[in-house]
């Protein structure tokens, strides 16, 4: 009974090694019905799966003493069920996307492999299981990136493989020192290590910290291993940077709070420099990202920047070891899910419906576009952090959290520089909005007459600004399950 | 049971006796007896491995009329027989793999005569294994050159002359070092059986006499069988050794011929040497260094080659260092990590070989990069491999790679003072790894509009189920290493 947690991981992987091999598709709906038919199984059956079993699932050994053990708890819930949000509604706005890029059949088919492995990666109940789904998340996502095969997105694909290498080989080196320490590597609320063990190699332990922080945020991009991240995102079409920018990226946060509080175990990090240096280099991330942003003229790539800064938002929180920050974060991980899913969706049908890349050129897009538009300038509020949206909900628990710490300097230094950030934030994502309604004088009118997206591009960016809207009227419902979770982790 | 017990030497003679027999024969059937011998020592040695893996002792055989200590005696346990059965099957899918070049490469009045090199190269194999006396050992290290330059010399390229007389040179001065070792070890002691040479080792080295001397004996043993393994720096034949020879050769060169010296290292330091007084000199240190340096620096010449062949075979250089690393260690797990990577690398770089000459062969011949791209939709099967051997190598969990740098790194955190040096290289090997493997996943799965002759090569259903063997092999070692790693344990336990 419990294995039917294997078959969401399982059928979409096969589903998709099918596409790329055996299925040859001459017209595009078969192929888009058989993509969605897989898509919608798979999401309702991984739903039920993962509240209905909670006990684990080791499906094999890999050796003796590191089998690969499924289990899932509520932090995995809440990152699989946001990746099944996504995939879903990224899968729908590609339908209507892909038509104007090639090889679709291969962008399908590894877009269903992915939603396999993130299936694994969220139910990973050890770290030898995470660790397995990362680097299969690394290399499944790498075809999305390249998948235009221009000069540009091969250099960008190689960029993103060998950032994510060294990021998964520096995390794979503390792996083996803890698997000798440890006495299991299954994740515990608290650590696995046994506290007499830990201050005999205290120093030991902390270095192996520090690596594997540094190693998985690579994902997360933070500083100063980020450069990728604003290279491989805008280098991949549309729905797929939305994803990658959306979800892939939190692959890293997810390996990073399994590491942090479930395998090491705060309690050990409270107050070292592993924590401080954390906590400069995601702030320092936070600042200088959303700097980048504002000066870059592509969208896109701005937007890869302001996906820079905000992971480092959630990063700040985690590196607080306290459970209102913690909390701040898990809710910034949705918060940022559905707005930065939006964001790439509406530079995506921009390009899409004009073929315009930059900025500037966007002036009057509104009179053209106005339902998309309204969905950017609602989203880019949620950014920003203006009541009421998500985005206010998750960074006033971030700032309270960090007051309430009473770490020195950074108590009070972290809000301000989020403050800054979100000034800054502002600064990058409204002009876009102010340009696009309120063009000025002499604009071409004609250019964005009728340009707005067809219904299957609009309905996923209406729901995402809903839910970026909703989240923020009604944060209780998610701040009572998630400070539990944050609880819970401690 | 007692009839299992001839089966070791029934298979050395067995090889011996078919390379003989090759001679009168016409190609096709040296052909035919070349594969069935192959088969059938796979098949006894098979029987072996069941029947000491069940018993868990080891048996000596005494060969001809004179008992220890001073006739000649044959010696094995499940490792051996494992060994055996192990370089059998590489032998057979490798030979499976190239059959189609072999028979395009080599003019075919010469076909017969390689089929004897492979004979013979598979008896010096089987006799370094499984031979319990150090002279006999050496004998058959000099056959196994001899067999091995003239695999590489076989298709008679001015490249391959060349190379095979570099390898010549190079192999030679490591047998000579190794056969100077062995007099200075047998002026000592007396002995040339590796119980009896073992016993006098520990003594002397007890006793405090003789010290520097031994040291000597022993570091040029293992020096000498570190050359001809092709541990960096004396790596510098190895390229076009690989590179320009029959893709079988290469693949076997790779696979067999080196790790056929490297299990004899094995061999001699658990039987001869002692453990002890290996890992007590400072003999580990030497190679320890060695083996790291090639692990960066064979990675080094492979990402900056363009042709595919020499860059797969610049890895080997690399995967050479991995193996001597472990044994640097000084640790148990270290040898047994570097006993798994034996088969590890094996299984995967003879099937990066053969899937790289399918590829190339998709695209005209060439074998430079350039002309590579979109390789792997002109012949599937042999992307797909390239893929399975490039995750494996790259250390992807899953695969074989995976499970050798896992053993590597969980010795090294055990060993004292090494553990960082040897982690830290061990990291950054795999990322250089990952350069140039993945860099060229992505060539050959880059679509291009280029046209080129389709060969019918690389679509034979024995090129296609040799490709699928292979594949299998890697699964097989990344998904179930632990009865492999417990069989390596036991079998390093009865060795001695």
């Amino acid at each position: 009974m419990n294995h039917i947690l294997l078959f969401p991981i399982v059928f979409p992987i096969l589903a998709g090694i099918m596409l790329l091999t055996v299925m040859k598709y001459q017209n595009r709906k078969p192929l888009l019905a058989y993509v969605g038919t897989v898509l919608g199984v798979n999401a309702l059956w991984g739903l039920f799966a993962m509240f209905r079993v909670s006990e684990g699932v080791t499906v094999f050994y890999l050796t003796k003493s590191l089998p690969i053990y499924l289990k899932v708890d509520t932090v995995g819930r809440l990152f699989a069920s946001l990746m099944v949000l996504v995939w879903l509604l990224g899968g729908l706005f590609s339908f209507e996307y892909m038509k104007h890029e090639k090889n679709e059949q291969r962008f399908y088919g590894f877009y269903l492999i992915l939603c396999g492995v993130l299936f694994g990666l969220d139910f990973s109940g050890n770290l030898i299981t995470l660790y397995l789904f990362y680097e299969f998340m690394t290399l499944t996502a790498l075809p999305l990136v390249l998948h235009t095969q221009t000069k540009e997105a091969v250099m960008a694909g190689l960029k993103y493989l060998f950032y994510s290498f060294a990021g998964a080989y520096m995390a794979l080196f503390g792996v083996f020192f803890i698997g000798r320490y440890a006495k299991t590597l299954e994740f515990t609320p608290g650590g696995v290590i046994d506290p007499s063990v830990f201050r005999e190699n205290e120093t030991l332990f902390f270095v192996v910290a520090m690596l594997m922080i540094l190693g998985f945020s690579v994902k997360a991009g933070m500083f100063p291993m980020h450069a990728w991240l604003t290279a491989a995102h805008p280098a991949a079409p549309g729905p797929a940077s939305a994803v990658l920018s959306g979800i892939i990226v939190k692959g890293g946060i997810l390996a990073l709070i399994r590491v942090v509080y479930e395998i090491i175990g705060v309690d050990f990090l409270r107050g070292s420099w592993v924590q401080q240096w954390w906590m400069i280099l995601s702030l320092l991330t936070v600042f200088l990202g959303s700097l980048l942003a504002f000066r870059e003229p592509v969208l896109k790539k701005r937007l890869a920047y302001s996906t820079v800064s905000q992971l480092s938002y959630i990063l700040f929180g985690l590196s607080l070891f306290e459970v209102q920050a913690m909390t701040g974060s898990l809710l910034h991980i949705i918060a940022h899910v559905f707005i930065k899913v939006a964001l790439f969706f509406t530079a995506a049908a921009i390009i899409y419906m004009t073929g315009c890349k930059r900025v500037e050129e966007l002036r009057g897009v509104a009179k053209g576009m106005p339902v998309t538009m309204w969905c950017y300038t609602i989203v880019s509020l949620g950014l920003i952090g203006i009541p009421p949206t998500s985005g206010f909900i998750s960074k006033w628990y971030l700032a309270e959290g960090a007051l309430h710490t009473g770490i020195p300097v950074f108590s009070w230094l972290g809000p301000v520089i989020l403050l800054l950030s979100a000034l800054l934030t502002a600064g990058y994502l409204l002009p876009l909005s102010m340009r696009g309604f309120f063009p000025g004088e002499g604009y071409d009118a004609g250019r964005f007459a009728g340009k707005e997206p067809p219904l299957s591009m609009r309905v996923p960016l209406l729901i995402f600004a809903g839910l970026t809207l909703g989240i923020g009227l009604f944060p209780n419902v998610f701040t009572n399950i998630l400070s539990a979770a944050a609880d819970f982790l401690m | 049971m007692e009839m299992i017990l001839n089966f070791p030497c029934l298979c050395i003679l067995l090889t011996m006796f078919s390379a003989i027999i090759s001679s009168a024969l016409n190609r096709r059937w040296a052909r035919y007896l070349n594969t069935f011998v192959v088969t059938l020592v796979g098949i006894l040695s098979a029987a072996v491995l069941m029947f000491t893996l069940t018993s868990g002792k080891s048996y000596v055989y005494q060969m001809g009329h004179f008992p220890a200590p001073f006739g000649n005696e044959i010696r094995f346990g499940s490792l051996e027989a494992g060994m055996a059965l192990f370089f059998s099957v590489i032998m057979l899918l490798s030979l499976n793999g190239g059959r189609e070049k072999i028979r395009m490469e080599i003019d075919p009045g010469k076909e017969k005569l390689y089929y004897i090199m492979i004979n013979l190269l598979l008896s010096s194999l089987l006799a370094l294994v499984y031979t319990n006396d150090i002279f006999t050992a050496y004998v058959f290290v000099e056959i196994n050159t001899i067999s091995a330059c003239g695999m590489i010399v076989i298709t008679e390229h001015g490249r391959t002359i060349e190379a095979a007389t570099r390898y010549m040179i190079m192999s030679l001065l490591g047998s000579g070092l190794f056969l100077i070792g062995i007099c200075i070890l047998y002026d000592m002691t007396g002995h040339l059986l590796m119980e009896y040479l073992y016993t006098s080792i520990s003594n002397i080295m007890a006793a405090g006499t003789y010290r520097i001397p031994m040291m000597v004996a022993i570091a040029l043993i293992v020096v000498g069988l570190a050359i001809k393994s092709a541990l960096f720096p004396f790596h510098a034949w190895l390229p076009d050794a690989y590179g320009y020879s029959t893709v079988s050769s290469a693949a076997m060169l790779s696979s067999l011929v080196s790790k056929g010296y490297i299990f004899l290292l094995i061999k001699l330091i658990y039987r001869v040497i002692g453990f002890e007084v290996f890992f007590g000199s400072r003999i580990i240190n030497v190679l320890f260094v060695f083996g790291l340096a090639g692990m960066i620096m064979g990675s080094v010449s492979a990402i900056r080659e363009n042709d595919i062949r020499r860059m797969i075979s610049y890895s080997s250089v690399a995967q050479i260092g991995y193996i001597y690393m472990g044994f640097g260690l000084g640790t148990g797990a270290g040898m047994v990590a570097s006993a798994f990577h034996i088969l590890s690398h094996g299984a995967t770089k003879s099937l990066l070989f053969v899937a790289a000459v399918g590829l190339t062969d998709a695209s005209g011949g060439h074998k430079e990069f350039d002309e590579l791209t979109g390789a792997a939709y002109r012949n599937r099967l042999a992307g797909a491999a390239f893929l399975v051997g490039a995750l494996s190598m790259v250390g992807i969990p899953l695969f074989s790679g995976f499970i050798s740098k896992l053993l590597f790194a969980q010795a090294a955190v055990q060993s004292q003072g090494k553990a960082l040096a040897a982690l830290v290289v061990l990291a950054m090997s795999t990322v250089l790894n990952a350069i140039y493997f993945m860099k060229t996943v992505i060539r050959i799965y880059t679509p291009t509009d280029k046209k080129y002759e389709v060969t019918a090569f690389g679509y034979k259903v024995s090129y296609a189920i040799t490709l699928g063997c292979f594949i299998l092999l890697n699964l097989l070692l990344g998904l179930f290493s632990q009865p492999i790693t417990n069989w390596i344990t036991q079998g390093l336990t009865i060795l001695q």
